[in-house]
C-alpha cells in the first residue's frame, strides 16, 4: 500500500509529532508514504472565494493523480476539504471547466481519479482492524480513552464517507485494538471549538470546556485525537485556562491516535515524537 | 580628478553611508512590529540588545555565535542546504565583491601597506581584479537565473532605489573594465608614462619600446608599420626592463580587460581624443561614491543586516527572547530579508495567491507590507485598496511555517506574520470575522444601497431557491447547533439561529443574513446539515454567505476596495 | 469516479424513517447483511410515544383502550389495511423486539402490556398510546390518579409551557400547579432550546444546580412534570438523578416537535442499527434501481463520485409525501424512485373531502402502493413488480395512520413482516442465524 502523504499546514509547524508518529506506525504496518509538492488544501479560502478554494484543493489532487497515488492525510480538516472539493467539482460543470483551465496553466490536470483517505478509516478498513490488533505488543490496558471524532471528517457523511455520522464506531474499534478502554461520552461527536476560535474566542472556549468536562465526567483519562486542529485546541484550553483545570481537573491529557498505537506496538516514545 | 574633488566626494559619500547605516541600525530599536512591541521603549530595547551581546560574549553562547559566523554567515549553510546554484552565485558575488573592495578599492590603505611592491598594473593584482569582476558578473547571472526558475506568477516587489543600486553596481563593473581596457590600448597613456619615466614622448626615440608594447602589451598605436624586426623588439625589451617592468606586468593576465582592449583597439585613437580615460574614471568613481552613499538605503543593506541577524540567531539558540528582544528582532528581520523569493516558491497558499490574484499572500510581499506598515506608509492615506489586499494576504496565511523553514537567512517569519496580523487588527484591518461582527446584521443590511443578488458561480446554493424550498422550519438545525447552545447572551453570542438564517434566505432576504453573527460564528461542524430532515445544505450555505458577505460588505466598508 | 461495492448485501433498505429503521434493525437481528440509505430526519418529528392503534373506524372516531382489540376489529372490517395482514402475535413480537433494541441503545421503554396508556401532550391534552418511554411513565400514573403535582418550565423555552398545561387541565386536575424557573447560566439568553438544555443537564454540575432550584418548590407535590429535556444520550442517568435528588417520581412531557424525545429516538435507532453492523448512507439520494434476476443495483448520487450498491432484495420504506416516497403533481400521485403504480383516487376532485377536518380523513391519505401477501408492491397488471422488491410503512395504501394513531405500529409491524418474508425467501424458512 502506497499513498501520497498530505500533512497540510498545521502539522509541520505546530504538531510535528503527529507526522512523526503517523510515519512510524504506518511504516510498521507496511504502508509506504510518498511526499509530493503539496500546498494548502484550500480551507482558508472557503470563506472568501469558492473558486479559489476548489482550485487550491484541485491542484493537490492533480499532483497526486500525476504521481498515480491516492492521498492520505492525518488532518481531518484537510480531509474534509479535499472531499468537499471533489464533490463540488462533481456537481458543478462550470466550476470544473474553470478549474481545469486554471490547472492547465500549471501544466496540471485532474480527471477525477484521486481518492482521499483519512488516517483512521485507512487503518480500520484498508489496513484492517485485525492487522492493527496483531501489531500490538504492549496492550495499553488501564488507559481509559475518549475518542474525539472531529467534525470535518465525520460530517457531512455523504461527502466524507468516514463512518456512520450518528453512531460512528471506527475510532473506538481502533482504540480497543490497542488494548485501551474506549469510553462512551455524550459529546464525542461535538465540535472541538477550533474553527470559531478566531471569530469568537470566548464562545469557542466554552465549547471546548464543555467537551473536556464531559470527557472527565465520563471517566476518561485521555482524549484521543486524530486531527491537529482538535488536538491543538484542546491542548491550548487545557494548558491555558485556569477555569479549564478547575472544571475538568488536571488529570485529562490528549494523545494522538498514532502515538497511542505506537506505544501499543512497543515503539519508543521518542520515535513517536513524545 | 583633482584630489580635492575626490576627497569631497569620497568623504561626502562615506558620511552619508555612515549616517545612513546609523539610521538603519537605529530602526532596529525603534520600529514597532506587533502589538507587544508597543509595550517596550527604545531604551529597553537598546539595553536588552547590549546586555544580550555582553552576556553572550562572556558565556558558552559565544561558541554558538562563532559557529553561526563561520557556518551561517561565511559559508551560508542555510542557502547551501536549499539552493546550490544560488548559493554558488551568492558566494561568487560575495567573494568577488569583497576581493574588489580589499584588493582594488582599498588598495592604497590595505594592499599598498601590506605588500610594499603593490602596483595595480602588476600581477597577481591585475589578474585578481579581473577574476573578482568576473565572479561578480557570473554570480549575478546565477542569482537571476535561480530566481527565474521559481516564478510565482507575480513580480517581486521592488523599489526604484534597488534598481538604481543594481544599475550602479553594473556601471562600476563595466566602467572599471572599460577603463582598464582603454588604458591598455591607449597610446596617449603610453606617452604620458614615457614622458614621466623616460623623459621623452618622441615616437622615433621610443620605437623599440613601442614595438614591444604594441606586440606584447596591447597598445594600439595607429602609426606602427608592419614587419617589426625581432631585434627592435629585443631592444625595446631592454628599455622596458629598465624603465617599465617594475610597475607593469603583461596585461594578458587582465584577461577580460585585455580582450576588451583588443576589441576596442581600432577606436583607441578616437577614445584618446575624447579623453575617455578621464570620464570613464569619473564614471567609475562617482558610481562607487553614489553606490556607497545609497547602500544603507537600498535593500543591499542586507549585507549588513544579514550577518547581524544570523549571529543573533546563533546567540539565541539557548534562550527565549523577551518582548523587547522580539521587537528588535522583528525590525531587524525587515532589513535582513534578501528578497530572494525562496519563501514564495514554497508558500503553501501560493496557489491561492494566484487564484485570488493577490500577491500580498506571498511572504516576500508580506514582509514588504509589514515594513511599510511599521514605517507608517501602508495607511498613510487611510485604508486603500492596497491595504485591503495586504489584510487579505495576512489573514489567508495558514501559519504552515514553510517560509520560516526555508528562509536562507533564518528569519522567524512566522513570528513576524503573527505580529503583523496583530498590527493590522489594531489599525482597522482585522480578519473578516472580526470586522463583519463589529456591526450588527441589521446595520450591515441598512448600509447596503441595493439588494444583493448572489451569482451562481460564487454561490450556487444561496442563489438557487430550491436549496431552501424543502425547509419546513422544524428547528432541527438550531437544536443541534453547538454555537447556539453555547451562546450565553445576544451581544456576544448568536443573533439569528441557523433556522432563521435559512428562513430569511427562503424569503429572499439575503442582505439580513450577510452580517449575521450566526454566519460568522458558525463552527462549520456540519451538525445542522447532517441532521436536517429535509437535506438542506445548511453549512454549505453558511460558507457561501461568508464569501458573499466578504465581498459585498467589504465594498460598503471600503468603497473602491477589492470586491 | 464510480465505486462499485464488491459486497452484495442481503437487503438494501431505502428510507430511514420509523419503518426503514425498523426494517434495517430486524434484518440485522435476523443475521441478514444490510445497507440502509437515507437520513433519519423524519423521526425527529416523533414524540417518542409509540402508537399501535387507537382509533377505528375513523368515521366513528372510536377510541380503543386495548390496541389489539382494535387490530382484531380492523382485520374484520378493513382487510386491505396493511396492519390487517399481520397476526397479533407477530405485532407483539415486533414491538417487543423494537423496544428491547431501544432499551439496549439507552432509551428504555415501560414494559408493553395489553392496554394503551394515556399521556399528557405538550399543550395539556391527553393522548392514548401504546409504547411509553420510561422517563414518561410516572406521568401516566400521575394522570390516572391526579395527586398534587408540580409542572416545571423554563424562562425562554418557547417549546413548552407548564402554565398552558395546567390551564388546559383546569378543574380536571385541581392539585396541579406550575412554576417557571431560570435555567442555570441562561440569564442573558432570550430564547432557549430544549435540545441544548437536555445536553446541558448531562453535565453533573448543571444538573445539580437545576435540582437545587426545584427542591424548594416541591411543597406537597407527589410528582413533578418536566418538559422532555432530562438528558439526551444519557437520559436514563439524568432522569434517575432527578428522581433521587428530588425524592419524588419525575416524569417528562413531550415538547412541541421537533423535540428531545424525537432526537433521542433517532439517536437510539441509529446506534441500534450501527451496532448491529448495518451499513448506512445518510443524505444519499437514490438515482436509479436496476433489477436483474438475482439482484438489484442501486445508484446513489450526492456524494463525491457517486456509488453503486448491490443487494439481493430491496425494501422500499420511503414514506408518503413528507418522506417523498410519493410525489404529487397537479393531478396525479406517483412513486418517486421506481415509478411504481400508486393506488389513488381517479381524479384530483376526489383527493380531499369538502371539510378539511372531516374525521373520516381524505382519500389522498389512503393512497399508496398495493402489495401482495409477501409485501411486494404490485405492477399495473396486479403482479409483483419485482420478486425481490418489498415495501413497508406509510407508503402502503389503504391506511391513514395519522388519524388512526397507528404510525409506529404500521412501521414496526410491516417492517417485521416484510423482513420475515425476505429471510424466508433468501434462506428458507428460518433465520439466517439458524433460529426458527
Amino acid at each position: 500500500m502506497k499513498f501520497a502523504l498530505f500533512v497540510g499546514c498545521k502539522i509541520p509547524s505546530r504538531l510535528p509529532a503527529y507526522e512523526i508518529s503517523t510515519r512510524a506506525v504506518l511504516g510498521r504496518l507496511g504502508v509506504s508514504l510518498v511526499d509530493l509538492d503539496f500546498t494548502c488544501c484550500g480551507y482558508p479560502a472557503r470563506n472568501i472565494s469558492r473558486d479559489a478554494f476548489v482550485l487550491a484543493a484541485a491542484r493537490n489532487l492533480a499532483l497526486a493523480e500525476r504521481a498515480g497515488l491516492d492521498v492520505l492525510t492525518p488532518c481531518k480538516c484537510c480531509f474534509g476539504n479535499l472531499r468537499h472539493a471533489i464533490r463540488f467539482l462533481g456537481e458543478d460543470e462550470a466550476l470544473r471547466s474553470r478549474v481545469e483551465k486554471a490547472l492547465a496553466t500549471e501544466g496540471l490536470a485532474w480527471s477525477g481519479h484521486t481518492e482521499v483517505h483519512h488516517l483512521l478509516p485507512l487503518l480500520a478498513r484498508k489496513v484492517g482492524i485485525d492487522k492493527v490488533t496483531a501489531s500490538v505488543r504492549l496492550p495499553q490496558t488501564g488507559m481509559r480513552v475518549a475518542a474525539q471524532y472531529g467534525c470535518h471528517a465525520l460530517r457531512p457523511s455523504n461527502v466524507t464517507r468516514f463512518d456512520n455520522p450518528m453512531a460512528p464506531t471506527i475510532f473506538e474499534k481502533l482504540i480497543r485494538a490497542t488494548g485501551a478502554v474506549a469510553i462512551n461520552w455524550p459529546r464525542r461527536l461535538d465540535c472541538c471549538g477550533d474553527p470559531l476560535h478566531e471569530a469568537n474566542g470566548p464562545l469557542s472556549e466554552r465549547i471546548t470546556l464543555a467537551k473536556l468536562a464531559d470527557a472527565r465526567q465520563s471517566g476518561a483519562t485521555t482524549i484521543c485525537t486524530a486531527c491537529p486542529h482538535c488536538h491543538l485546541r484542546m491542548d491550548a484550553v487545557l494548558a491555558g485556562s485556569t477555569s479549564a483545570s478547575a472544571e475538568t481537573g488536571t488529570e485529562i491529557k490528549t494523545l494522538l491516535y498514532p502515538q497511542l498505537l505506537g506505544l501499543a506496538m512497543g515503539l519508543a516514545p521518542e520515535a513517536l515524537g513524545m | 580628478m583633482t584630489p580635492a574633488l575626490f576627497r569631497i566626494a569620497l568623504y561626502g559619500s562615506l558620511a552619508i553611508c555612515l549616517l545612513g547605516l546609523l539610521w538603519r541600525v537605529s530602526t532596529w530599536f525603534h520600529l514597532r512590529v506587533g502589538p507587544d512591541a508597543c509595550n517596550v521603549t527604545v531604551f529597553q530595547r537598546l539595553i536588552t540588545a547590549v546586555r544580550g551581546a555582553v552576556s553572550v560574549t562572556f558565556s558558552r553562547g559565544l561558541v554558538h555565535v562563532l559557529r553561526a559566523f563561520f557556518v551561517d554567515v561565511v559559508f551560508q549553510n542555510r542557502l547551501f542546504a536549499r539552493e546550490k546554484l544560488r548559493w554558488l552565485g551568492h558566494q561568487l558575488i560575495l567573494t568577488g565583491f569583497t576581493g574588489l573592495v580589499l584588493v582594488h578599492a582599498l588598495a592604497s590603505v590595505l594592499a599598498g601597506k601590506l605588500s610594499p611592491g603593490y602596483q595595480p598594473t602588476l600581477d597577481p593584482y591585475m589578474f585578481l581584479r579581473n577574476l573578482a569582476g568576473v565572479m561578480v558578473f557570473v554570480g549575478i547571472a546565477m542569482v537571476f537565473a535561480g530566481r527565474r526558475r521559481q516564478q510565482t506568477g507575480f513580480p517581486q516587489s521592488r523599489r526604484p532605489i534597488d534598481a538604481i543600486f543594481v544599475a550602479l553596481l553594473g556601471t562600476i563593473l563595466v566602467s572599471g573594465f572599460l577603463l582598464e581596457a582603454h588604458k591598455i590600448a591607449s597610446p596617449r597613456a603610453f606617452y604620458r608614462m614615457t614622458d614621466q619615466f623616460i623623459g621623452t614622448t618622441d615616437p622615433e626615440e621610443l620605437k623599440p619600446l613601442r614595438a614591444l608594447w604594441a606586440s606584447e602589451f596591447g597598445v594600439a598605436f595607429d602609426d606602427m608599420g608592419d614587419g617589426i624586426e625581432p631585434a627592435v623588439i629585443a631592444e625595446g625589451r631592454e628599455l622596458h626592463g629598465d624603465a617599465c617592468a617594475s610597475c607593469h606586468a603583461k596585461p594578458t593576465s587582465a584577461f577580460i580587460s585585455y580582450t576588451a582592449a583588443k576589441v576596442l583597439a581600432p577606436l583607441s585613437g578616437a577614445l584618446d581624443e575624447a579623453r575617455a580615460d578621464t570620464w570613464l574614471l569619473y564614471l567609475h568613481l562617482f558610481a562607487c561614491f553614489i553606490g556607497l552613499a545609497l547602500l544603507p538605503f537600498s535593500r543591499f543593506f542586507h549585507a549588513v543586516a544579514d550577518p547581524v541577524s544570523l549571529l543573533v540567531n546563533g546567540a539565541a539558540r539557548e534562550r527565549e527572547f523577551s518582548s523587547a528582544g522580539r521587537a528588535s528582532r522583528r525590525a531587524l528581520a525587515l532589513d535582513a530579508c534578501v528578497h530572494c523569493g525562496l519563501c514564495d516558491s514554497s508558500c503553501s497558499v501560493g496557489p491561492l495567491a494566484r487564484h485570488l490574484g493577490n500577491p500580498a499572500l506571498l511572504p516576500s510581499h508580506k514582509i514588504v507590507a509589514t515594513g511599510a506598515h511599521a514605517r507608517r506608509r501602508l495607511l498613510s492615506h487611510g485604508i486603500g485598496p492596497d491595504a485591503l489586499l495586504v489584510s487579505e494576504g495576512a489573514f489567508q496565511c495558514t501559519d504552515c511555517g514553510r517560509c520560516t523553514t526555508r528562509c536562507p537567512v533564518g528569519l522567524d517569519l512566522a513570528d513576524l506574520w503573527e505580529a503583523g496580523r496583530g498590527d493590522l487588527a489594531i489599525a482597522g484591518l482585522p480578519a473578516p470575522s472580526q470586522w463583519v461582527q463589529a456591526r450588527s446584521a441589521f446595520a450591515w443590511a441598512e448600509s447596503l444601497d441595493s439588494r444583493s443578488t448572489p451569482d451562481a458561480p460564487s454561490a450556487p446554493l444561496a442563489s438557487d431557491r430550491r436549496t431552501f424550498s424543502h425547509c419546513v422550519q422544524c428547528q432541527t438545525c438550531t437544536n443541534v447547533c453547538p454555537v447556539v447552545a453555547h451562546s450565553i447572551d445576544t451581544e456576544h453570542g448568536v443573533d439569528l439561529t441557523p433556522q432563521k438564517v435559512m428562513n430569511l434566505l427562503r424569503l429572499g432576504m439575503l442582505d439580513l443574513t450577510l452580517g449575521s453573527r450566526m454566519v460568522w460564528d458558525c463552527a462549520t461542524c456540519y451538525q445542522c446539515q447532517e441532521n436536517c430532515p429535509e437535506g438542506v445544505r445548511v453549512t454549505d450555505v453558511m460558507c457561501e454567505l461568508r464569501g458573499l458577505a466578504y465581498h459585498r460588505l467589504g465594498s460598503v466598508r471600503n468603497p473602491g476596495g477589492p470586491s | 469516479m464510480t465505486h462499485t461495492r464488491q459486497d452484495t448485501f442481503d437487503v438494501a433498505v431505502i428510507g430511514a424513517g420509523m419503518a426503514g429503521m425498523a426494517a434495517a434493525l430486524f434484518a440485522a437481528e435476523r443475521g441478514l447483511s444490510c445497507i440502509q440509505i437515507g437520513n433519519g430526519g423524519g423521526i425527529l418529528f416523533a414524540s417518542g410515544l409509540l402508537d399501535l392503534m387507537s382509533i377505528h373506524p375513523l368515521a366513528e372516531r372510536r377510541k380503543w383502550g386495548f390496541p389489539f382489540d382494535a387490530l382484531a376489529a380492523l382485520a374484520l372490517e378493513q382487510p386491505q389495511h396493511p396492519l390487517a395482514r399481520i397476526d397479533a402475535t407477530s405485532v407483539r413480537t415486533a414491538f417487543n423486539a423494537f423496544v428491547a433494541a431501544l432499551g439496549k441503545a439507552g432509551l428504555p421503554y415501560a414494559p408493553l402490556g395489553k392496554a394503551n396508556s394515556d399521556v399528557l401532550t405538550s399543550i395539556g391534552t391527553i393522548k392514548p398510546t401504546y409504547g411509553v418511554p420510561r422517563s414518561m411513565i410516572a406521568g401516566v400514573k400521575a394522570l390516572a390518579q391526579r395527586p398534587p403535582c408540580l409542572f416545571v418550565d423554563f424562562h425562554g423555552l418557547r417549546e413548552f409551557s407548564a402554565r398552558q398545561i395546567v390551564s388546559t387541565l383546569g378543574d380536571s386536575w385541581p392539585a396541579a400547579r406550575f412554576q417557571r424557573l431560570q435555567f442555570p447560566g441562561t440569564e442573558a439568553v432570550p430564547e432557549l432550546y430544549a435540545a441544548h438544555l437536555a445536553r446541558a443537564l448531562e453535565n453533573v454540575e448543571t444538573r445539580a444546580r437545576t435540582i437545587d432550584l426545584v427542591k424548594p418548590l416541591l411543597g406537597d407535590a407527589q410528582a413533578i412534570g418536566f418538559p422532555a429535556l432530562l438528558g439526551l444520550e444519557h437520559s436514563v442517568e439524568v432522569h434517575a438523578a432527578f428522581e433521587a435528588g428530588l425524592g419524588l417520581p419525575v416524569f417528562e412531557i413531550p415538547t412541541m416537535p421537533t423535540s428531545v424525545p424525537g432526537l433521542r429516538l433517532l439517536m437510539a435507532l441509529e446506534a441500534a442499527v450501527a451496532t448491529r453492523g448495518v451499513s448506512r448512507r445518510h443524505h444519499s439520494t437514490v438515482d436509479s434501481i436496476v433489477f436483474d434476476d438475482e439482484t438489484a443495483t442501486i445508484g446513489l448520487i450526492d456524494s463525491p463520485g457517486g456509488e453503486r450498491v448491490v443487494a439481493r432484495t430491496v425494501v422500499l420504506a420511503t414514506g408518503r409525501f413528507m418522506g417523498r416516497g410519493l410525489v404529487a403533481d397537479r393531478g396525479h400521485v406517483s412513486e418517486s424512485i421506481i415509478g411504481l403504480p400508486v393506488h389513488q383516487p381517479t381524479s384530483r376532485n376526489e383527493w380531499h373531502q369538502r371539510d378539511f377536518l372531516d374525521p373520516t380523513g381524505h382519500a389522498i391519505n389512503r393512497a399508496g402502493l398495493l402489495i401482495d401477501d409477501s409485501w411486494r408492491p404490485l405492477d399495473a397488471a396486479g403482479n409483483p413488480a419485482w420478486p425481490h422488491l418489498f415495501a413497508v410503512g406509510s407508503i402502503l395504501a389503504h391506511q391513514d395512520w395519522m388519524r388512526s394513531k397507528c404510525g409506529s405500529g404500521l412501521a414496526i409491524a410491516t417492517a417485521w413482516a416484510a423482513v420475515r418474508q425476505i429471510t424466508r425467501q433468501l434462506y428458507g424458512d428460518c433465520d439466517k442465524a439458524g433460529e426458527p
